[in-house]
């Protein structure tokens, strides 16, 4: 066993076509690891009595990416036996139910991994440069992440 | 010469999503700020909501001085909502 051919790797990607839980996950197995935790990130129907119609994301794309490459070199040194990250976010118009992101972690036991996807996507939405927008029947709203350290308390 | 991108809600006030500004290459953020509602004045209401990303690094609005380069990039970054 040469567990040297199985170098640790970050997956990232934003991208406007529908996410795949199976290829989110197919990314991150490892014969190494023994468990893979997922976090699905769906669009809810309502906000406050009022329908959701669809979202819509957009992106500081080249940024968004180096915060989340910063994430994955964060999780690593907090729980160094994590073998692979994959985050995928989708942009652009995102339907009910669909997901909006999808992240995965593998680890030889299921601690580390349940531990790291829990800080992928807290510090995601804290840090990040992804914007989304609630379509509603009669407006639309851009939403503010209260993790985002920088925003107004009050709304 | 910066390169300022806005997105979100600032993209909506400002009108645009990208355009170059001349700028002194020593200022304060804020002073940059200024400087920007100067040209969309309608960018004033989310002042207190705002951030900047000056080379990809998160700066508050305030006394921070900013050394600037021709072709950097600097953002308006209203709250975030990723995730």
């Amino acid at each position: 066993m040469d567990e040297s051919e199985d170098v640790p790797k970050d997956f990232i990607n934003l991208k406007s076509e529908k996410l795949s839980v199976d290829e989110v996950s197919e990314l991150v197995i490892s014969p190494y690891c023994g468990a893979v935790s997922l976090f699905i990130g769906t669009t809810r129907n309502n906000f406050e009595g009022k329908k959701v119609i669809h979202l819509e994301y957009e992106a500081y794309t080249s940024m968004a990416e180096t915060e989340i490459k910063k994430i994955c070199r964060d999780v690593r040194q907090k729980w160094p036996s994590v073998k692979h990250i994959a985050v995928h976010h989708r942009l652009g118009v995102v339907p009910i139910t669909e997901a909006s992101v999808i992240i995965a972690v593998s680890s030889p036991h299921r601690a580390e991994s349940l531990e790291a996807v829990m800080y992928c996507i807290n510090t995601l939405k804290a840090s990040v440069p992804i914007w989304k927008k609630e379509i509603y029947e009669d407006e639309y709203s851009w939403k503010e992440n209260k993790e985002c350290f920088w925003a107004n308390s009050e709304k | 010469q910066v390169s300022v991108l806005y997105f979100a809600r600032s993209a909506e006030l400002a009108g645009l999503r990208c355009e170059t500004l001349w700028v002194p290459r020593q200022i304060t953020s804020l002073q940059l700020w200024e400087e920007i509602v100067k040209v969309h004045p309608r960018l004033a209401v989310i002042r207190d909501q705002v951030v900047f990303a000056v080379r990809q690094e998160y700066v508050l609005l305030g006394d921070q001085l900013l050394v600037l380069q021709s072709g950097d990039e600097v953002a308006i970054i209203p709250p975030i909502s990723g995730g």
